[in-house]
């Protein structure tokens, strides 16, 4: 398949403000702040009950091809801004950036005027075979070269500001001697990419690991959040010790809000996104869940700031 | 100290193969083994390609059963991973894997019933078609017409079968309940005679319909990018009695080309 150019142009964001929050009724008056993660089956009902949400976040590749659901997409992008993320740049590989997958994630730029973009800190290409998952790195100076230099490259072909997500881990390399955190700061640093903290990631990787959850938040540079996500995770039985799997399948996890918390206190209040992926649920479950972080919020800042989406898009290197 | 492609790679091998020595040398033993760990990432891996591949074959995994389908896409997901970060592409060459696979040798219709998931799974996501301009085709000189090329809209497929691939895809579709629509459609005679399917997108909808062998020829011959010379003598040795000038007619008003040029 090839990348598609043209097609309607939807207005940009500072047209359209932040969608129906400006003009709909909703029971709290202010909407929701927090966005959901808009999955296939949502997207119908989605059009036509038009919830009060601000903003939604869609994976990228999952409209890289044609046919009617990237032309639903237009119509879910005239009435919401859309974030676009991606799970598949694999920043991580040591050989450059599929140019090809490049061109696409740009097309889908130009096309959607999203008011953010996102990838992760991860790979999945090895050798020409695509694993789709978020593979883990060893952070090492090396790793942060190969990084950096695609992030670089990819910021430039898209003329955006990449948000970076930390992800979910289920190993750590022998020689890896740079902290995670320790990484991603630096990578914005040299980059000046901003950061996607994955509040719930942050908690998965902690346990697997053995890390300190909050110390990583504390470890993060407060800046560079343009973005926090929440989803649930699974608790699973592995030879008897306990992992948790980041299926994104379930309510988020009570330790996982006070996390949220503990990270709205310290990066203040930056756009959140409930993810649900696995074990769908109603869209009225999902949203019910971006007005509890919504709450949350607003309990923690004693003021609702709607998310800066609109001028992030401003989109500074 | 291995490099970060050299761990990358063997990484990739403990995956899609099951022998994870070299890549659990380079993770830390702390409580969990590390052949635990990694199998969590090869577990998603697989099990997600699966999950991809029933979702674009229905058909095959219902005549197969799950089980094994999925023992099939494991198979075959571990040999052919992906190639891209698209999922929606993932499964293309499903159907001549399925051919070379031993342990369905007997089912000789089932690439061909692949074949028609594909078509129909690549239709609906392919590329949106820009309509052809017709009017430049009368400027083509006389004597280079019997050597134009066309290019056709990115969703359509059109596909010869000796098995009747059609009324066996028909024979497998739930009605609205999820009950076989017709249950004395479930027994497809194989002798029934082959298809000439022609499968594309319009609009939203993805269609199939079957078409004449002689258009199906013309049709298929051009959608390879033969010149309309050598698809025209194509679609007459199938049938003598061939109507081009209104194959021709239906080609331009059925919009299905998007492009052409006169090959050298």
């Amino acid at each position: 398949m090839t990348t598609r150019g043209g097609g309607p142009r939807p207005p940009s964001n500072a047209a359209i403000g932040l969608g129906p929050v400006t003009t709909s009724t909703s029971t709290s008056g202010l909407g929701t702040p927090c966005g959901i993660g808009l999955r296939a089956p949502h997207v119908a009902e989605l059009l036509v009950s038009r919830p009060a949400i601000p903003w939604v976040e869609v994976h990228a590749e999952n409209y890289m091809g044609g046919g009617p659901a990237v032309a639903q997409l237009d119509a879910v992008r005239r009435e919401y801004p859309i974030s676009l993320h991606g799970v598949g740049l694999s920043l991580g590989t040591d050989t450059d950036l599929d140019a090809r997958h490049l061109g696409r994630l740009r097309a889908l730029v130009e096309r959607f005027d999203p008011c953010l973009v996102s990838e992760h800190l991860s790979w999945s290409v090895a050798g020409g075979a695509y694993l789709n998952h978020l593979l883990p790195l060893p952070y090492t100076e090396e790793t942060l070269d190969v990084v950096a230099r695609h992030v670089a490259r990819a910021q430039e072909a898209l003329g955006r500001r990449l948000l970076v997500e930390n992800p979910s881990s289920y190993l750590r390399f022998r020689h890896s001697p740079i902290p995670e955190a320790e990484f991603l700061g630096e990578l914005s640093r040299r980059t000046g990419c901003g950061l996607l903290c994955d509040v719930n990631n942050v908690f998965v990787t902690a346990h697997n690991l053995g890390l300190d959850a909050v110390r990583y938040l504390d470890t993060l540079p407060r800046a560079a959040i343009g973005e926090i996500h929440l989803a649930g995770h699974a608790r699973n039985d592995a030879d008897g010790q306990v992992v948790l799997i980041d299926d994104h399948g379930s309510p988020v996890a009570v330790p996982v809000w006070a996390l949220y918390e503990h990270a709205l206190a310290r990066f203040g209040v930056v756009p959140t996104l409930i993810e649900w992926d696995t074990d769908l649920p109603t869209l009225d479950v999902l949203i019910g869940e971006a007005a509890k972080a919504t709450r949350v919020a607003a309990a923690d800042a004693a003021h609702i700031a709607l998310p800066h989406v609109a001028r992030d898009h401003a989109h500074a290197l | 100290m291995p490099t970060l492609s050299e761990v990358q790679i063997a990484f990739r091998d403990a995956l899609l193969g099951d022998d994870s020595t070299m890549v659990a040398r380079e993770i830390a033993r702390d409580g969990l083994a590390p052949e635990a760990r990694l199998d969590i990432y090869r577990h998603h891996v697989l099990t997600t390609l699966t999950a991809v591949l029933e979702a674009a074959y229905p058909v095959v995994c219902r005549l197969v059963d799950r089980r094994f389908f999925a023992y099939a896409a494991d198979r075959y997901a571990r040999d052919e991973p992906p190639a891209s970060p698209c999922l929606f592409e993932y499964g293309e060459r499903f159907p001549d894997f399925l051919a070379s696979f031993p342990a369905c040798r007997d089912l000789v219709y089932l690439p061909d019933v692949a074949r028609l998931e594909w078509a129909m799974h690549a239709a609906l996501h392919a590329a949106d078609p820009h309509a052809m301009d017709p009017a430049p085709l009368a400027a083509v000189a006389t004597d280079d017409m019997a050597r134009l090329v066309f290019s056709f809209d990115p969703s359509v497929t059109l596909l010869d079968s000796p098995w009747p691939v059609e009324r066996i895809w028909r024979a497998n579709q739930d009605d609205a309940a999820g009950a076989p629509k017709n249950s004395s459609a479930a027994v497809v005679d194989l002798a029934a005679g082959g298809a000439h399917l022609e499968i594309r997108r319009i609009d939203d909808t993805v269609t199939m319909r079957a078409l004449a062998p002689a258009d199906h020829a013309l049709r298929r011959a051009l959608w390879k990018g033969a010149t309309i010379g050598d698809a025209v003598a194509t679609a007459l040795a199938v049938d003598p009695a061939f109507d081009l000038a209104s194959a021709l007619t239906d080609l331009l008003q059925e919009r299905i080309l998007i492009g052409f040029s006169v090959s050298n």
